[in-house]
């Protein structure tokens, strides 16, 4: 990994390079790729000398291969739920290729494609992020689907990065009442970059319940953005487990635009070795009567670096918001470091706002109780993580509750 | 009226302390030069040691940048427009209170702060800054008694440089941020306490700091040594006339104890904060700091933070003693278009090391209070513990409350854990008040003080009653 | 106890309020003299707290038409601090909680505002801790309790306990209390109704607000009044009360489809 002090120069070069090695804009997403493309040319590559960049290290992208990967399309993959469609996402062949939608799902059209595309990003604040402009200048191909109103889908989607790079765009409009549950499989299977930009808009009364497990390797990075529009009465769950990263960066950015919707996020990050896992979520209330649950976890052992930055924006016109925030972290080793900072920003006076962070070992008298009931340390404290990782992983919807044993997670933490 | 509104009223109270002193007074031209320095050390007729502190920090200065502030929005500030060194005319310090100007002794008294012998405090020593100079220090020789030192910093650099050379400087370095360089280039006055080992100090110290003329800045610095085994309570007032200019108030606190020391610092503050368009008002930017250097000290730190234009605080501990604890008790009120940015940084860098975190914040009218914190659990900090909480009562909807509390950690074996809430006062819970007979504004400032309560008791006895009394103070009046 | 010639302490005239958009007590009449006890009973929703608040002056309710004099004095014109100092006092159905406020301050301050609208002289804090001791007695309520913040985390039984503390601070001349005897055991509602019973005396008045007929066992009320949709159907003795705990609310009911509203008297 190389250095921080030289990261951002060596990430700026290689940003230059890359670009240089793309091919020709082309296809459906020729204008994305090129306001990407030009986009990335200018903006500053991430350094600790910006805030929101301050405890993450992205020198492990500066030694990558940044080639467009070709995914293996079916290795590895964890099976299924029954009777679900499952899609696989290569970065490069259409998803929906000889795929039949059942009723209630349906492609995007071309033109309601370029007047979706991006929205929900602008809506979030973050369609200048710098990954967000990397998955512009990569994307081949977007997974861009409607699901109808009043009707109720279960749905998968997975992906296996080899070596190199693999952009996954996805978009999703849920229309008025229309219900989702998407479970979405993310893996590593070589030195690479996995770079994931999600845009789902939530029609009134709408629930999208989506989980996603993201198992890498020490030589690979995650980038992921998942951008969410929630109108009124929607609901939105987000889970996310993410573990075995070289480098995962989660940015959740919700914003109900008129308030009086429901939003759940979930997330464990387990690091381990030089591991690296910064979640950023960022959670804006636009109308009153907003509800927010979030629970955020993280596992930190080895040489692992975990950050969380929760910020949570309450405005004055979002009256009568509860909003409720706490961060968990499980500190186990003294090379490991965790950084934690909640950013609560509150105009409005009649709201709910707690927030709350912890930062601990396992607890021992926790262990103690367990050895005196004659259980070994080891397993005491194997179950005590299990324990800590179950609050998140027990609301994981669908197969994806399957996909995530607490073994795979914490096999050398 | 809506409850709401009402409430929001209640807090917007006139000024109290607003009035300028007459006095003739020595100034120096404005503006900051090495000519400056050298011209504010000479007045004050010291060592070349300091000087040379002065001027080494003077330069540091020159190569920093002014940070800019993220949430703290404020026109820059022209430091050639500032007098940097005014003094009420009087021959030196006097020897006895009766010499010192009749209008300075009335000053004080009109501010609740009399120094006369008659009337203070029977277990309170008071150092009285009126701008750049210290006018008087009760009860010096009941404390020489005990070996405790308690006098203007000037008077100790004078008295005692062996001391000032030992310990200025080594918590808040000259070049730690910008305010704090400035503030060593040319720092004007202050207090200086040192508590020789294994005393007990017999009174609580306090000092109380007048900003008169409107365009002068106060750059007043602050040292307090605990040796060994000793202990002190000292308390800090503040207040400065209405001007519709700006003023700067950039001070330096540096806080020392040794092993199985304790300090406990209060802080009531009330500068000027402007009127309620924003116009005019203290710019608060202080730097304090302690540093526990021995094993079993304890570093307190309350404030109870109700003026300035704009605050920027974070009274800090470095807790590097094995079993060293720090605390931050802290009451933040803003109104109108007040800005508040305080709280705390906990270090812990030895074993064992304890801290607790308490911060209430009070936002209205469409004032902007944040409470920004690190806690920093440091490699070797095994077994170190930290509590937080950090609550904000917001009174109307134009007022904003951040909480931005910062947790890194590098050691397993140490627990940390945060709490925040958000309130406001609830129409049910006035009503209930009202129904048994309690008056509105009683009502709201029977809730807004139950709110501050685990920060009031903290405060020295003497003084709990005048916060209490402060925070009436800002909440008494027009109730429709 | 009823004597016709007894002052008057409240009377209430064809009160109307609505709270929002939505009307809730549509002409209200009752009159209450020194010495006399009353019970207003009816379901749950009828209007029994709205009445009490609106008596309080609790904010959220607007009196669309209709008077309430209490000693000749027009009540609804008064701050709810002003009424609670003449000796109006409302016993909360569902108390409040206010962390930080010490319970013993309140009592204190709420005390002192009473005494000072009578011409008493303030009680220091020594003097009141003597008050307020021997008060406790009426409730047998634990000393520890005034330590704590003003109702936080007490049960059910204990906050409506500091209700009649306060009540036995404040001797009001009316005390209007709002189902004080819900969520106690056995024992709670026995002290609870001990503490009332020592308070009433000829020179003042109690209206209970409750819908179990158990409290009623154990205070005997002069007058029964059953509430629904927002007015008083019935007046009675207590026998009333008996009488709708062998035959339910169903005739309430049926009376309401039946009449036209029929203003009632009492005494
Ligand atoms: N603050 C309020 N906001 C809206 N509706 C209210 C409010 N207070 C009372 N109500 C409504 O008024 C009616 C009477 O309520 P209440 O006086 O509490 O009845 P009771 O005490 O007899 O059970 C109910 O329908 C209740 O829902
Ligand atoms: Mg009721």
């Amino acid at each position: 990994m190389a250095a921080s002090l030289t990261a951002p120069m060596a990430l700026a070069d290689w940003t230059q390079q890359w670009l240089k090695g793309l091919p020709v804009v082309d296809g459906r997403l020729a204008a994305v790729q090129q306001r990407g493309r030009e986009a990335l040319a200018e903006l500053p590559v991430p350094s600790s000398r910006q805030e929101d960049w301050r405890f993450t290290d992205l020198g492990l992208l500066a030694g990558l291969d940044g080639t467009l990967a070709s995914s293996p399309r079916d290795a590895g993959l964890p099976p299924g739920a029954p009777g679900v469609l499952r899609l696989v996402l290569d970065g490069r062949s259409d998803p929906l290729e000889g795929v039949a939608l059942p009723a209630g799902l349906a492609p995007l059209s071309d033109s309601e494609l370029s007047q979706a595309l991006g929205h929900t990003l602008a809506a979030t604040a973050c369609e200048h992020h710098w990954p967000v402009e990397l998955n512009h200048a990569a994307a081949q191909q977007v997974l861009a689907l409607r699901v109808a109103s009043r009707s109720s889908l279960s749905l998968e989607l997975v992906s296996t990065q080899a070596a190199g790079l693999l952009p996954l765009r996805v978009l999703l409009v849920l229309e008025e009442k229309a219900e989702l549950e998407l479970c979405q499989f993310a893996s590593a299977r070589g030195a690479g970059l996995t770079s994931l930009v999600l845009e789902a808009h939530l029609g009134r009364g709408a629930r999208l319940n989506h989980g996603m497990v993201a198992l890498g390797r020490n030589d690979a990075a995650l980038l992921a953005h998942l951008a969410i529009e929630q109108e009124p009465e929607s609901s939105a769950t987000l889970a996310t487990v993410a573990a075995g990263w070289g480098l995962a960066r989660f940015e959740p950015r919700i914003r109900q635009v008129d308030g009086s919707a429901s939003t759940t996020l979930r997330g464990l990050q387990v690091v381990d070795h030089r591991q690296v896992a910064d979640t950023h979520s960022h959670i804006s209330f636009s109308g009153p009567e907003g509800e927010l649950d979030q629970l955020h976890k993280a596992v930190a052992a080895g040489q692992g670096r975990s950050v969380f930055n929760g910020a949570v924006r309450v405005p004055r016109e979002a009256q009568r918001t509860n909003a409720a925030q706490l961060s968990r972290t499980l500190l186990l080793s003294d090379r490991a470091r965790i950084d934690t900072k909640p950013e609560l920003e509150i105009v409005a006076d009649d709201v709910k706002c707690a927030h709350g962070a912890t930062v601990s070992c396992l607890q021992t008298d926790e262990l103690f109780y367990l050895q005196s009931r004659g259980i070994a340390a080891d397993q005491a404290s194997a179950l005590l993580k299990r324990a800590f990782c179950e609050e998140v992983l027990r609301d994981l919807p669908g197969a994806a509750r399957q996909w995530c044993r607490f073994e795979h997670l914490l096999a050398s933490a | 009226m809506s409850t709401a509104q009402a409430v929001g009223d209640l807090v917007s109270q006139p000024y109290k302390y607003g009035f300028v002193t007459d006095i003739e007074t020595e100034k120096i031209a404005k503006g900051l030069s090495e000519d400056v320095v050298r011209l504010i050390s000479s007045k004050k007729q010291e060592p070349a040691f300091l000087l040379e502190f002065r001027l080494r920090a003077y330069r540091q200065w020159l190569q920093m940048q002014e940070p800019d502030w993220a949430t703290l929005g404020y026109p820059p500030i022209d430091y050639q427009d500032i007098i940097y060194y005014a003094a009420p005319k009087q021959q030196d310090k006097k020897a006895s209170l009766d010499e010192v100007d009749p209008k300075l002794l009335e000053t004080f008294d009109k501010l609740g702060i009399p120094l006369s012998e008659q009337k203070r405090l029977s277990n309170v020593a008071v150092d009285a800054v009126f701008d750049s100079v210290s006018i008087a220090t009760t009860y010096k020789e009941k404390l020489a008694e005990h070996g405790v030192i308690f006098c203007s910093i000037s008077e100790a650099v004078k008295e005692h440089p062996e001391l000032i050379q030992r310990y200025l400087g080594t918590v808040v370095p000259i070049n730690d941020n910008y305010f704090a360089a400035l503030n060593s280039a040319v720092f004007s006055d202050g207090s200086f306490v040192f508590i020789p080992k294994g005393v007990e100090c017999p009174m609580e110290l306090s000092t109380y700091f007048r900003i008169n003329s409107g365009d002068t800045g106060q750059f007043e610095r602050t040292l307090i040594v605990a040796e060994e085994g000793a202990s002190v309570s000292y308390l800090e007032g503040c207040t400065a006339p209405m001007f519709d200019t700006n003023q700067l108030h950039a001070a330096v606190v540096e806080l020392v104890t040794l092993d199985d020391a304790s300090i406990k610092y209060s802080t009531v503050q009330n500068w000027y904060a402007g009127d309620e368009n924003g116009v005019g008002g203290i710019y608060n930017f202080v730097t304090k700091r302690g540093q526990c250097r021995g094993d079993r000290s304890k570093i307190s730190w309350t404030q109870v933070e109700t003026g300035s234009a704009i605050t920027w605080k974070y009274p800090s501990c470095v807790l590097q003693g094995a079993e060293s604890v720090g605390e931050f008790y802290s009451v933040a009120l803003t109104n109108h278009r007040q800005q508040a940015d305080t709280g705390t940084k906990m270090i812990h860098v030895g074993p064992r090391t304890r801290s607790t975190i308490v911060s209430k914040g009070i936002s209205a009218g469409r004032s902007a209070n944040s409470y920004r914190g690190l806690v920093q659990i440091g490699p070797k900090a095994v077994g170190a513990k930290n509590y937080s909480q950090c609550d904000s009562m917001l009174i109307g909807d134009q007022a904003a409350a951040n909480t931005y509390p910062y947790i890194r950690s590098q050691q397993p074996q140490a627990a940390v854990e945060h709490e925040a809430s958000t309130c406001r006062i609830s129409e049910d819970q006035l009503f209930y008040l009202q129904s048994r007979g309690i008056g509105f504004e009683e009502a709201v400032s029977m809730m807004v003080s139950g709110f501050c309560r685990d920060v009031f008791n903290q405060l020295p006895m003497e003084f709990a009653a005048e916060a209490d009394k402060l925070l009436a103070l800002k909440l008494e009046g027009s109730v429709g | 106890m009823i004597r016709p010639d007894a002052p008057v302490l409240l009377e209430i005239k064809d009160l109307h309020a609505r709270v929002e958009d939505k009307a809730i007590l549509k002409g209200v009449n009752l009159t209450v003299r020194a010495g006399e006890i009353h019970a207003v009973m009816g379901r749950n929703g009828s209007g029994k707290s709205t009445l009490s608040k609106v008596l309080a002056g609790h904010p959220a309710y607007t009196v669309t038409a209709g008077a309430v004099s209490y000693r000749g004095q027009d009540l609804l014109a008064l701050d709810p601090e002003l009424r609670a100092r003449i000796g109006v006092f409302l016993g909360f159905q569902y108390p409040v909680e206010i962390p930080g406020v010490s319970n013993l301050e309140f009592l204190r301050v709420a005390t002192n505002a009473r005494r000072a609208e009578q011409g008493g002289e303030e009680l220091d804090t020594f003097a009141f801790e003597d008050l307020v001791r021997e008060r406790l007695n009426v409730v047998q309520m634990d000393p520890a309790f005034l330590d704590r913040s003003v109702n936080e985390g007490f049960s059910g039984g204990e906050k409506k306990r500091n209700e009649i503390l306060q009540m036995a601070l404040l001797e009001p001349l009316v005390a209007i209390l709002d189902e004080t005897d819900s969520g106690l055991d056995i024992d709670a509602l026995r002290i609870v109704a001990g503490g009332v019973n020592q308070l009433a005396n000829a020179d003042n008045a109690t209206v209970l607000i409750t819908h179990y007929q158990r409290l009623l066992d154990a205070i005997t009320p002069d007058y029964v009044h059953v509430m629904a949709a927002g007015r008083i159907l019935r007046t009675g003795g207590k026998e009333l009360a008996l009488e709708l705990e062998e035959r339910g609310y169903d005739w309430v009911d049926q009376e309401l489809a039946a009449q036209a509203p029929v203003p009632l008297e009492v005494a």
